[in-house]
């Protein structure tokens, strides 16, 4: 079957009920998307589905049909996305592995809030969990990338 | 192996390409006594490095650490060291993880101790391949050294000029190092360590090409995960693979010790697989509970022993189990062939995983090859060789390479735990209310995954930090453990500091003295830790009013070369109490990377709030409840306090950061929920039953 990825059109050869996450991982070796837990409990793997959050590990990649799939490499290959600077400008990431699903909620938040309150930040990133504890910084990460998308236009 | 391999320092002109530099670990000591002589033949031991530098021909330098990050940012720490006394830009130095090699030495990255065990020898390494270069440039221009400078990769000259390393290289490397002494950059001239720096992976985090043990993918490769026994401590009987082998893409169904592996073509193949596996299991024991557990420990509390006159005080908390629950799940790949292992692992103990190869296999451990990936969290839990053990025996059955994958579930569940335990403390107080005597009395469970951590004494040594000035004892009782135990971040400084500063804040919360000015008058000769106290009382704005229904706590520890006090405060006007801001004042000695150590404190407070307000392990009926983080509470964004972490100036040696501020920020916040409530806790967590 076919699916869009970031911008291209990609070809899978498994089955219609695999999890889209493994689609993405095993099939197609798309691996910023991370595997935390499989049941939709971590976040670690979210991505976007025409730009709203998705989980792929709960999603067959069968029901996907043409919506865009973004994951953290279709922000931008080079990091200059308002997020990707953000985070790494205040050196969010500790293990780092939780991030990509972080910065994807994040990015899915400004897109519709362009200037979240902590309240928006609580509500749009509390479903993914950060097990080295990098919240203080994700939160100011969030509030710096909403700066930097205001002044560097749309993205 | 030449005579000149053994020196301290190795240099090597490879080609003329690049400049080796290593340093063995003798290095270190040396240094400290201030009487390095670094070129000084060795006069036994062999070629041994802890660490490699390399500069090329570009002027770019690579920094080969034999460390494992797993988030403590030690890729980036170290680098800065090196960096430092090399004089190089910052931007300029490429950070590489070591394979498992006998000859840098011990690999282990536990226990808090990276940097204050690199420090001076990746200094040295640095600094001795400046001061050659310096050398190879003043012989050349035909001037002193002391008129030389090294300066961003170059070294330069008032009148001669300047020349960048990479033109240097090949001379340099021709000296002789023990013709020329090394001196360490004196720290009021530090231009890179002490000022914060990021992440050297950032970059490649944020853009999703970081590749971490889990993103390992080998040509040919299957993925295994394995069914493991529903009861704690069953193992399988019969095994009936056929629907599972029916699941396409499925290759195999074999049998380990630890359960039965199900290896595919791709993880999802594998998943299924193992949800189609009809295994009976025999073993276990269905009626077990950790809250009957935990009575068992309460139960083996050793007795105090008689106390001298006065008023007695005396408290009981409980501490449950904790699994490690790293972001990312336990993996390991191995390909095993027939004369050679490779593994692939984010490992704290690459020369353990290196001698496990080597054992199972019968293969020459120089034969044996192990990669270290990031590692998506530790917290101790990559100490431990099982999912190495899994991964090479499947290899060498399946003769390709395997990647074993543990789940979520696997992950919780099976994991090592932190032991629970149980605790009573005895005091007797002054007219004042103040303590003049105590003792600590507690009984757990050893760490299984370490077999010489079962001694009461040893346990007692690693967990009670008690530097207050208070005469008394701490007696230990440790059974058996009940299921897989292992190291969790602070070790028995998780449970013994924990119990011991919430047993103060009782003493205040009991007499009506101030948290603070009790502690103040009990480290009067603790002088590291009364500045910590001071500047943390004092960010925190220690005595003001707080909001109805707040409360806050304070608590201390001195351990890893380094002190921490922290005040907490917690709202617990509505259903569930919920943490404010934690104010944590640190000295660690010379601090490196000052927005590494930030981090560092911050993840220890999460993990404290996490612990205090939720998250615990359980048993029942002969089975971990919890299964992933939907029922391990772990903190989220929304439930995040505010941290503050202040620096307290200090230059003693670098101490430790990754497992400070983990028992003194759980203790503080369940003092201050014990303040804002007036209850006094039962143990951890404050909220719901323990075990
Ligand atoms: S892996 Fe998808 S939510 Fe955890
Ligand atoms: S940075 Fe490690 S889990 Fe978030």
């Amino acid at each position: 079957m076919r699916i869009r990825v970031n911008g291209s059109t990609r070809h899978v050869d498994l089955p219609a009920d695999t999890p889209t996450l493994w689609a993405l991982r095993d099939g197609l070796g798309v691996l910023g998307p991370k595997y935390g837990c499989g049941v939709g409990a971590c976040g670690a793997c979210t991505s976007l589905l025409d730009g709203a959050p998705f989980r792929p590990c709960t999603t067959p990649v069968g029901d996907v049909g043409r919506r865009e799939i973004t994951t953290v490499e279709g922000l931008s290959p080079d990091g200059s996305h308002p997020v990707q600077r953000a985070w790494a400008e205040l050196d969010v990431p500790q293990c780092g592995y939780c991030q990509a699903g972080q910065m994807m909620s994040a990015a899915a938040l400004l897109r519709h809030t362009p200037d979240p309150t902590d309240a928006d930040i609580d509500a749009a990133l509390r479903d993914n969990v950060c097990r080295c504890g990098t919240y203080p910084r994700i939160r100011a990460a969030v509030h710096r990338a909403a700066q930097l998308r205001r002044e560097g236009g749309d993205r | 192996m030449t005579a000149s391999m053994n020196r301290r320092v190795f240099l090597s002109a490879t080609g003329g390409a690049a400049l080796v530099l290593a340093v063995v670990p003798e290095a270190a000591a040396d240094a400290r006594t201030g009487t390095a002589a670094p070129g000084a033949s060795g006069t036994g031991g062999e070629f041994a490095p802890n660490a490699f530098v390399r500069v090329e021909r570009d002027g770019r330098v690579e920094v080969t650490v034999p460390r494992t990050d797993i988030g403590q940012g030690v890729r980036t720490s170290l680098a800065m060291l090196v960096a430092e006394e090399l004089a190089v830009p910052f931007a300029a130095v490429r950070v590489r993880t070591a394979e498992a090699d006998p000859r840098y030495g011990g690999q282990m990255t536990a226990g808090s101790t990276s940097v204050r065990f690199l420090f001076t020898p990746l200094r040295r390494a640095g600094a001795t391949g400046r001061v050659l270069l310096v050398r190879a440039a003043a012989l050349r221009w035909g001037v002193p050294d002391a008129e030389c400078r090294a300066v961003d990769g170059r070294v330069v000259h008032p009148r001669s000029g300047m020349l960048p390393y990479g033109r240097l290289l090949a001379d340099a490397a021709a000296l002789d190092p023990a013709t020329v002494p090394v001196t360490l950059v004196p720290r009021d001239e530090w231009k890179i360590i002490g000022r914060r720096r990021r992440r050297v992976d950032n970059a490649d985090v944020v853009t999703g090409r970081a590749r971490y043990g889990m993103d390992v993918a080998r040509p040919d490769g299957l993925v295994a995960v394995v069914a493991r026994p529903p009861l704690i401590g069953a193992s399988a009987e019969q095994v009936d693979a056929a629907a599972a082998l029916a699941v396409p893409d499925v290759v195999a169904v074999e049998r380990l010790p630890s359960g039965v592996a199900v290896l595919a073509r791709h993880t999802a193949a594998a998943l299924r697989g193992r949800e189609r596996l009809a295994v009976t299991w025999a073993g276990g024991d269905p009626t077990a509970s950790s809250a009957d557990w935990l009575d068992e420990l309460a139960e083996a509390v050793p007795a105090a022993p008689e106390a001298p006159p006065g008023t007695p005080f005396s408290a009981s908390f409980r501490m449950p189990m904790l699994a490690h629950a790293c972001m990312e799940p336990i993996n390991a790949t191995a390909h095993v062939t027939d004369d050679a292992v490779h593994v692939w692992v984010p490992t704290q103990f690459p020369e353990g995983v290196q001698q496990q190869a080597a054992e199972l296999t019968g293969i020459d451990v120089s034969r044996v090859r192990v990669e270290i990936p990031l590692g998506g969290g530790g917290f101790g839990r990559r100490s431990e060789t099982d999912v190495t053990e899994e991964a090479i025996r499947l290899s060498a059955l399946a003769r390709r390479p395997v990647k074993v994958m543990w789940s979520r579930d696997d992950d919780t569940r099976h994991g090592s735990m932190r032991p629970a335990s149980a605790h009573t403390l005895h005091a007797v107080l002054d007219e004042r209310g103040m303590p003049v005597w105590r003792h600590h009395a507690f009984a757990t469970w050893p760490l299984t995954v370490a077999p010489f951590f079962g001694r009461p004494e040893l346990i007692v040594q690693n967990g009670d930090r008690f530097r207050y000035a208070v005469p008394g004892t701490v007696t230990a009782r440790v059974l058996p453990a009940p299921l897989r135990t292992g190291f969790w971040r602070s070790v028995y400084a998780g449970q013994v500091v924990v119990a011991e500063e919430m047993f103060l804040t009782a003493l205040a919360v009991r007499g009506g003295l101030d948290q603070v000015a009790l502690r103040r008058d009990l480290l009067a000769g603790e002088p590291r830790l009364l500045a910590c106290l001071e500047a943390a009382a004092s960010a925190f704005g220690w005595g003001a009013t707080l909001p109805a229904g707040h409360g806050a706590g304070v608590a201390c520890l001195d351990d890893y070369g380094s002190a921490v006090a922290v005040v907490a405060e917690v709202d617990c006007s509505g259903e569930r109490p919920r943490a404010v801001r934690v104010v944590v004042a640190v000295d660690v000695g010379v601090v490196v990377n000052p927005s590494g150590l930030e981090a560092q404190v911050q993840g220890g407070v999460a993990d404290a709030v996490s612990t205090v307000l939720g998250a615990q392990i359980t048993v029942r009926q002969g089975a971990v409840v919890q299964s992933s983080f939907r029922d391990y509470a772990w903190l989220r964004i929304d439930r995040a306090p505010r941290v503050e972490v202040v620096l307290v100036p200090s230059s003693a040696e670098p101490g430790g950061a990754g497992e400070l501020s983990y028992p003194p920020s759980a203790a503080a916040l369940a003092g201050a929920v014990h303040a804002a409530t007036g209850r006094l806790p039962a143990g951890l967590p404050v909220v719901g039953e323990i075990g």
